[in-house]
C-alpha cells in the first residue's frame, strides 16, 4: 500500500474524530453558556431589569425608567414574555435561582400571597410604610400587597372596572349616562331596538368570564362580595343568586355578545356602533385611543349603577405590583427603584403612558375620562373592592372562572353554576387554610 | 488464537468426508480481552443515545410517576392514588376522557377514509398534481396557524355564520365553538382538514408500489372497478394503512395545539382532551400532582394502544 493510500485510508477516521471533537466542544460551549447567567438578567450598570408579561408596556417602562434614573441613578430594562401562562412559570422557577430579574411584575392579592408563600421575595414593608407616610398609597389596600403581615409588593398601577361607551352613538340615540339601574335597563333596551348589542361579555382567554360576575355581585351587595371572596359567605346565598339571575336575564334578552367575542375587538365594535357598552378595566383607555377614539369626545366611561338605589357605592379595582426577588442580581438598585416608583414625577410619566389612573392617589390621571371616574369615585366614597381574580386563592378562582365560562356558553343554569362554585370554594378554602396552618 | 483458527477450518479441509465428522462446533467466543473491548466500544457508541433518552425521557417520566402519588397541598404528602381517583370524581376529567375518545375515533377514521379516497381519485386524474397540492398544503402549516384560521371562521360572528346568513341559511348559524359535543366535532373536522394531507401522501406511495400486473390479472378475471379496489388494491395497501392508522391513533390521543388555540379547553372545560387537561391542571389550576396523574394515564393509554395495535398488525403481516 502506497503512502498516499495509507493517508487516504486514514483520512476518514481522522475527519470523523475531528467532527466528533468539534461537536463535543460545541456542545460543551453551549452547555457552559447555558449554565452561565443569562445576559438578559445579568447586572448591567445604571439599569434594573424588570420581568413583564405585557410587551406593549415596554416603552412606558423605559419612559418611566428615564424619570426614575433622575432619582435613583437606575433606569428600567423591560424583559417581556407576552404569554401570561409561560410568564408565570418562568417567574416562579427563576425566583429560586440566581437568574431572576431585578424586578418582577405580578398580580396583587392571593396571587402575590401564593408567590410570597413559596419564598424568594424581599420584604418591602419599610418601603410601603414610607409611601403610606407620604400618602402615596391607600393604607386600606395594604392587605392586597401583604402576606402574614409583611408587604411583598408595591403598587404598579391601579385600574377600575367601568363601562366604556361611544359618545357619538349615545348622542345619536339620545342616550345619557345612566345614573340608576332602571336608566341602565332603558339604555340597553334602546340600544337593542337599534340593532346594537347592549353589552360586551366574553370568556375568550378564560379570565374575562369573571367581569360580569364580580360587577353584578358587588353592585348587588358590596359587603356580600367582600365576604364571599374572603370565604365567609356562600356562592348559593341570595345576593349571588340575584346577580346571576340578572346576568342570565340579560343573556336571554340578547343583550350580551356571544361568549366567543374577542375583547380585543371591543374598542372597534364600540366605534362602529355594533356594541353599546364595554365592561373592562380603565387600562383599556389606551386601546380606545388606538382605534382613533378621543377621550371625552369619542368615548366616555361610567361605573355600573347599583341594582337598588340604597346599595352602597363600590368599584372593582385591579392592582398590579412590583416585587423584588431576594436573589436579584442588582438588589440594591431594585430596592432604590421600588422606593421611588410612586414618586409623583415618575407616576406622571407612567400614568400618561397608560392613559390610566396611577396607583398613587395624589397623581391625577391626565386622561379626562379616567380623571372624571377618579373624581366620581372620591365624591361617592365608592368602596374599592379587589378584583375577583386576585381576591381568593388562585386554584379556587381558576376553577370558578371555568364554571362561569361554562355558564356563559349556556352549559349550566345559574343555580347549578353557583352550586359548583360553592362546592369548589369549600374544598379550596379548606386546602388554603390547611396550608397556612 | 490457535483454537479459533482450527475451528474456522472447513471440515473437508482435513481430507475426510464431512458426513463422518462430528458437526463443527460453533465458533468459540472471542478472547475475553477482545470481547470486553468490543463491548466497551459498542457501549461507548450507544452511551450518548442511551444517556439522552434516560436523561430527557425516562428520568422525567419516572419523576412524573413519583409526583402523581403526592398531594397538591403545600406540604405535598404521599396520597396514594388520590390524584388518580379524580378520574372518577371530577366531571371535567370524565368529559376530557370522552373528548379524547371522540378525537381518537375522528382522527383515525377521517384522515384514513378521506386520505384513501383522495389518493385513489387523484392518482390517475389529469389534475392530480394540483389536487394533491391543495390537499397536502395544509399539512405543511403549523397547528397553531391552522387554529387561528379556523377561529376566524368558527366564532359566532365569524366567516361561516356570515356566509350562512348571506345565502339565506341564517337559521343554521350558531356558536360552533360554544356547545358540546358540536365544538369538539368541528375541531376534529378542522384537524382532519390538516391531517389528511399526510395520509394522502402515504397512500399515494402505497398505490405506486402496487404492481400493475395484479390489477391486469384481476381485470382478466372479470373483476369490476370496486372488486379490484376491494380485493386487489386494498390488501396491498395494508402496510401503508397500518402506518396511517398508527400515526393517527397517537395524534388523536395527544391532540393539543388546535384545541388550545381555538378554545383553550373551554367554554368551562367542555372541549378539553387529556393532553389539555394535563396542562390545565398543572399550570392553570396549579395542581401538579393531578397533572402528573393525567400525564401517566395518557402515557399508558398511548403506549398500550400503540403496542396492541402494532403488535397485532405487524404480527399478522409477519413483518
Amino acid at each position: 500500500m502506497s503512502a498516499s493510500g495509507r493517508t487516504g485510508s486514514a483520512a476518514p477516521p481522522l475527519a470523523r474524530r475531528r467532527l466528533l471533537a468539534g461537536a463535543a466542544a460545541g456542545a460543551a460551549a453551549l452547555a457552559a453558556g447555558g449554565c452561565a447567567r443569562g445576559a438578559s438578567t445579568s447586572a448591567q450598570p445604571g439599569t434594573t431589569s424588570i420581568s413583564n408579561d405585557n410587551a406593549t408596556w415596554d416603552d412606558g417602562y423605559r419612559a418611566a425608567g428615564r424619570e426614575l434614573k433622575k432619582h435613583t441613578g437606575y433606569a428600567l430594562r423591560p424583559l417581556s414574555n407576552p404569554s401570561v401562562t409561560s410568564y408565570q412559570q418562568v417567574v416562579q422557577m427563576t425566583l429560586q435561582t440566581s437568574k431572576s430579574s431585578d424586578l418582577v411584575k405580578w398580580a396583587s392579592g392571593y396571587q402575590l400571597k401564593r408567590l410570597a408563600r413559596a419564598g424568594g421575595l424581599t420584604d418591602l414593608t419599610p418601603v410601603w410604610d414610607a409611601y403610606a407616610d407620604r400618602g402615596w398609597v391607600r393604607r386600606a389596600s395594604r392587605d392586597a400587597f401583604a402576606y402574614r403581615g409583611k408587604v411583598y409588593g408595591v403598587p404598579l398601577y391601579e385600574s377600575y372596572y367601568v363601562l366604556f361607551y361611544s359618545k357619538p352613538v349615545f348622542a345619536k340615540l339620545g342616550l345619557s349616562v345612566p345614573g340608576s339601574w332602571d336608566a341602565l335597563l332603558h339604555c340597553a333596551e334602546v340600544l337593542k331596538r337599534n340593532g346594537i348589542t347592549p353589552f360586551l361579555a366574553s370568556q375568550v382567554g378564560g379570565w374575562p368570564a369573571i367581569e360580569w360576575f364580580q360587577e353584578l355581585v358587588s353592585k348587588t351587595d358590596p359587603g356580600f362580595y367582600q365576604r364571599l371572596v374572603d370565604g365567609e359567605a356562600s356562592y348559593t346565598d341570595e345576593p349571588a343568586r340575584r346577580a346571576m339571575d340578572v346576568w342570565h336575564d340579560f343573556m336571554r334578552k340578547g343583550w350580551m355578545t356571544a361568549p366567543d367575542f374577542d375583547q380585543a375587538r371591543g374598542p372597534g365594535a364600540l366605534k362602529e356602533g355594533t356594541v353599546g357598552l364595554f365592561l373592562h378595566g380603565t387600562w383599556q383607555a389606551s386601546g380606545m385611543s388606538a382605534v382613533g377614539m378621543e377621550p371625552g369626545s369619542g368615548y366616555g366611561a361610567f361605573l355600573l349603577p347599583t341594582l337598588r338605589p340604597g346599595t352602597p357605592r363600590s368599584v372593582i379595582a385591579e392592582s398590579g405590583v412590583f416585587a423584588v426577588p431576594s436573589r436579584a442580581s442588582s438588589h440594591d438598585a431594585a430596592m432604590a427603584n421600588v422606593g421611588a416608583w410612586l414618586d409623583p414625577s415618575v407616576q406622571r410619566v407612567w400614568s400618561d403612558f397608560l392613559q390610566d389612573s396611577s396607583a398613587n392617589p395624589k397623581v391625577r390621571a391626565s386622561n379626562p375620562v379616567v380623571a372624571g371616574l377618579q373624581r366620581d369615585i372620591a365624591r361617592d366614597r365608592a368602596r374599592a373592592l379587589v378584583r375577583y381574580w386576585e381576591a381568593s386563592p388562585p386554584s379556587l378562582v381558576q376553577g370558578n372562572t371555568n364554571d362561569l365560562g361554562g355558564f356563559m356558553a349556556g352549559q349550566t343554569s345559574p343555580a347549578e353554576t353557583l352550586r359548583r362554585m360553592q362546592e369548589r370554594a369549600g374544598d379550596e378554602w379548606a386546602a388554603w387554610k390547611k396550608d397556612e396552618a | 488464537m490457535s483454537t479459533r483458527t482450527t475451528d474456522r477450518r472447513s471440515p473437508a479441509a482435513d481430507g475426510a468426508p464431512a458426513a463422518d465428522r462430528p458437526a463443527p462446533a460453533r465458533p468459540a467466543p472471542a478472547r475475553t480481552g477482545s470481547g470486553t473491548r468490543e463491548r466497551l466500544t459498542a457501549g461507548m457508541f450507544l452511551a450518548p443515545a442511551v444517556l439522552l433518552v434516560a436523561l430527557f425521557l425516562l428520568a422525567p417520566f419516572g419523576w412524573t410517576v413519583h409526583r402523581s402519588f403526592f398531594s397538591d397541598t403545600r406540604t405535598s404528602p404521599f396520597s396514594w392514588f388520590e390524584n388518580y381517583a379524580l378520574f372518577a370524581s371530577d366531571p371535567a376529567l370524565t368529559r376530557s376522557v370522552q373528548n379524547t375518545l371522540m378525537w381518537v375515533v375522528g382522527t383515525v377514521v377521517l384522515p384514513f377514509v378521506l386520505g384513501l379516497a383522495i389518493a385513489c381519485m387523484t392518482d390517475a386524474s389529469r389534475l392530480s398534481r394540483f389536487a394533491r397540492l391543495c390537499v397536502v398544503l395544509p399539512y405543511a402549516l403549523s397547528g397553531s396557524a391552522v387554529a387561528v384560521v379556523w377561529n376566524f371562521m368558527l366564532t359566532t360572528d365569524g366567516a361561516v355564520n356570515q356566509v350562512l346568513t348571506n345565502v339565506g341559511l341564517g337559521s343554521f348559524a350558531q356558536g360552533w365553538l360554544l356547545t358540546w359535543p358540536g365544538n369538539t366535532v368541528v375541531m376534529i373536522l378542522a384537524n382532519a382538514w390538516q391531517a389528511t394531507g399526510v395520509a394522502v401522501i402515504l397512500f399515494l406511495v402505497g398505490l405506486r408500489s402496487i404492481p400493475p400486473e395484479t390489477l391486469e390479472a384481476g381485470a382478466l378475471d372479470g373483476a369490476n372497478g370496486w372488486q379490484q379496489f376491494r380485493h386487489v388494491v386494498l390488501p396491498q395497501l395494508r402496510p401503508v394503512s397500518i402506518i396511517v392508522i398508527g400515526m393517527s391513533l397517537v395524534n388523536g390521543l395527544k391532540s393539543f395545539d388546535l384545541i388550545w388555540v381555538l378554545t383553550q379547553g373551554g367554554p368551562g372545560r367542555a372541549t378539553e382532551t387529556l393532553a389539555v387537561s394535563m396542562y390545565n391542571e398543572t399550570f392553570l389550576e396549579l395542581r401538579p400532582g393531578a397533572g402528573a396523574a393525567i400525564a401517566v394515564v395518557l402515557t399508558v393509554i398511548v403506549l398500550a394502544a400503540s403496542w396492541f395495535y402494532l403488535r397485532r398488525q405487524l404480527d399478522v403481516k409477519g413483518v
